[in-house]
């Protein structure tokens, strides 16, 4: 392997690595019940993952501002659609 | 061999660099749109444990919690091989980059293979409550089958996504086998690895929403 595909597997294989990290401790705490609100840690993770995926895996830290701009407005519609749905259900 | 990569300029771009971010910025755009589609469904998820709680808990309790664990693993090794087949592509190492495109296309095979598994244990157990005629375990809790229904229309909205991916994953590869494709459009590897890595995304974000946040 040269040491040009060698440096640009890195972040791939770093990326990977992460991914299976932080699933495998999900796993384990969906195993195991630590109590109720062991939810908000899955919940922190799952997340993690999300963040991993688009910034290294998907490269949005490379894109230009616009890309990242398009990227994150998805983002802020669904937390818009969550937090309209919710504050209506948890009123109730 | 390494090849040349480039990308042919068509004449409404100023530049190659122009043309390459126009492409993902127009692929991103349809992601947020696709995120969206999916963000209905997770809220629903949300919802539907916010009324019905026990209902939720005892129709999750029926999902195949290890095969969704391995079904994420296998996503995220896709991601890699994935992520390898585009910076060989920027490498110009045309073979090897349609080699990971194909193994890339086989692990989402893999991926399905375990899915249509989980659906048949799942008629086994009947625990498929939109067959008519068919017996449905837990019938006597109604709500349960708001969140049955549920598990079986995300899960099967993400296998249309993957049978897509895989389909231009195997289109792409194909054509990506041809002399001159690097030399020209490089960068629609970098696309299809975009819709690639969104796939899995959603599927890292079903998995604790319907397998794990309910146990």
């Amino acid at each position: 392997m040269s040491p040009e595909l060698k440096e640009r597997l890195r972040t791939p294989i770093l990326t990977f690595l992460a991914l299976q990290a932080l699933l495998g401790t999900n796993v384990l705490l969906g195993i195991f019940f630590l109590g109720n609100r062991i939810w908000i840690v899955e919940v922190f993770i799952a997340a993690a993952m999300v963040a991993i995926v688009i910034l290294f895996a998907m490269e949005a830290l490379k894109d230009p501002p616009l890309t990242r701009l398009f990227a994150a407005i998805g983002f802020c519609w669904v937390a818009i659609l969550f937090a309209l749905t919710m504050v209506d259900y948890a009123t109730r | 061999m390494p090849v040349n990569v480039g990308i042919k300029v068509e004449e409404q771009f100023e530049s190659a660099d122009q043309q390459r971010e126009t492409a993902k910025l127009g692929m991103w755009a349809f992601l947020a749109t696709e995120l969206l589609l999916f963000s209905g469904l997770f809220l629903t998820a949300l919802v539907t444990r916010v009324l019905h709680p026990d209902s939720v808990t005892a129709a999750a309790l029926h999902l195949k919690f290890w095969i969704g664990a391995t079904n994420t693993a296998i996503l995220i090794c896709s991601s890699l091989t994935m992520s390898v087949a585009i910076e060989l592509s920027r490498m110009g190492r045309q073979r090897w980059m349609v080699r990971f495109m194909v193994l890339t296309a086989m692990i989402g095979i893999i991926f399905m293979m375990l899915k249509g598994y989980e659906y048949l244990e799942d008629y086994r157990e009947h625990v498929m409550p939109f067959l008519p005629n068919y017996r449905y375990e837990l019938a006597g809790d109604p709500a349960s089958r708001l969140f049955i229904d549920l598990y079986f229309i995300t899960t099967g909205l993400h296998a249309l996504h993957l049978t897509v991916g895989i389909c231009l994953m195997l289109v792409m590869a194909a054509l990506a086998s041809r002399e001159g494709f690097l030399e020209n459009h490089f960068n629609r590897i970098e696309i299809v690895g975009l819709y690639w890595h969104f796939i899995d995304l959603i599927w890292m974000i079903v998995f604790p929403t319907l397998y794990l946040l309910n146990r």
